[in-house]
């Protein structure tokens, strides 16, 4: 039987792969459940990721190339804390930088960053190694375009 | 318990100490540092303007890297608040916790959750209809319990006062009769054939 692209002799738009169909997928549940938030989302929301759940650990690789320094290297700030466990910086102990120019020691950014993807201070996000949440950025990030291109167009047709 | 849970719970209890702020108060509920004790004046501009808000914190093995578990004592109306259990919802207590927050910045952000309600996110499904549907209504309840639960200083509404006297006249515990009055946004006649129906 023929396709539907081969009856209308054209090409789908966009390549249909697993992951994209799982993140249409879970677009898809995500205006479901946005749409009945009140009567079904709560018993729902239990079971299925609705997209607000915790972003994924950084990427190994990302973590792994972070500049490890110690206090003499941050000597404008000789007084500075780490924001996890609230100690002051010891001359020997490593500290991490992340590139959002925030500081915090080694042994306590690792277990946050095996977790979640993003500064503890400033919610700055690094890639991870989700091809998922990956896509689902890239989505984000497309539609606030979309909508930049929108508010553009209205604003030159009548602003 | 773990030595950075414990140790951050202590420096965070010493700088809420010198912060000075007589608005959020935290206290240990034993020799424990996993149980503690919270207290949050109501936001003025608010129904709950002055009340005192008991809280539970319960400090999990693996904080700071997981949140909190805060739930209100003090029962209140709001729509992202149990109005039963005081179980919150509220997004930095779950998905958007992170290990830079601290108790402080928790009950901060209580204080501004009670100025600025989410209803489209209720914790409270019945307080949250309300809200959008019958903001006055909502406003007269949220006041009434602040000053019944929360000892919140001014004048009683006399129409809640006469209608919560009838219902428990009629045997009906007060805490009960208050919950339905205030869920049939205080016509008393739907909020006795419920409670005759329960």
């Amino acid at each position: 039987m023929a396709s539907y692209f081969d009856e209308h002799d054209c090409e789908p738009t966009t390549s249909v792969h697993n992951s994209s169909r799982r993140t249409d997928l879970l677009r898809m549940l995500r205006l479901f459940l946005r749409s009945d938030v009140e009567e079904y989302g709560h018993i729902l929301g239990q079971f299925i990721p609705d997209g607000e759940s915790l972003a994924p650990p950084a990427a190994k690789s990302v973590v792994e190339n972070l500049p490890r320094i110690s206090l003499k290297d941050l000597d404008s700030k000789k007084d500075a804390q780490c924001p996890v466990c609230l100690a002051q910086f010891d001359n020997d102990d490593v500290i991490i930088t992340m590139p959002c120019e925030h500081y915090f020691h080694m042994d306590c950014l690792l277990p946050w960053l095996q977790k979640t993807n993003s500064c503890p201070l400033c919610r700055f996000e690094l890639v991870t190694d989700d091809p998922d949440y990956e896509e689902l950025k890239k989505e984000k990030l497309g539609q606030k375009e979309r909508e930049a291109r929108v508010a553009d167009l209205h604003s030159s047709m009548f602003g | 318990m773990s030595s950075i849970a414990t140790t951050r719970i202590q420096r965070e209890l010493k700088d809420i100490k010198e912060s000075n702020n007589q608005s959020i108060k935290i206290e240990l509920k034993s020799d424990e540092f996993n149980n503690l004790r919270g207290e949050i004046v109501g936001p003025s501009g608010t129904p709950y303007q002055d009340g005192m808000y008991k809280l539970s914190i319960k400090i999990p093995e693996t904080y700071p890297f997981n949140p909190p578990i805060v739930s209100f004592d003090t029962r209140i109306w709001h729509p992202n608040i149990s109005s039963v259990t005081g179980a919150i919802c509220l997004d930095i207590l779950k998905d958007q916790w992170a290990a830079a927050l601290t108790l402080r910045t928790v009950l901060l952000s209580l204080q501004a959750l009670l100025s600025a309600a989410e209803p489209d996110d209720p914790q409270d499904a019945v307080v949250a209809k309300q809200y959008k549907d019958n903001q006055k209504a909502f406003v007269k309840t949220a006041r009434f319990w602040a000053q019944y639960y929360a000892n919140a200083p001014g004048p009683r509404d006399t129409d809640c006062v006469e209608k919560l006297r009838k219902a428990s006249e009629m045997g009906f515990y007060k805490d009960i009769s208050l919950q339905a009055l205030s869920t049939h946004s205080w016509d008393l006649e739907n909020a006795i054939q419920y409670l005759t129906s329960c």
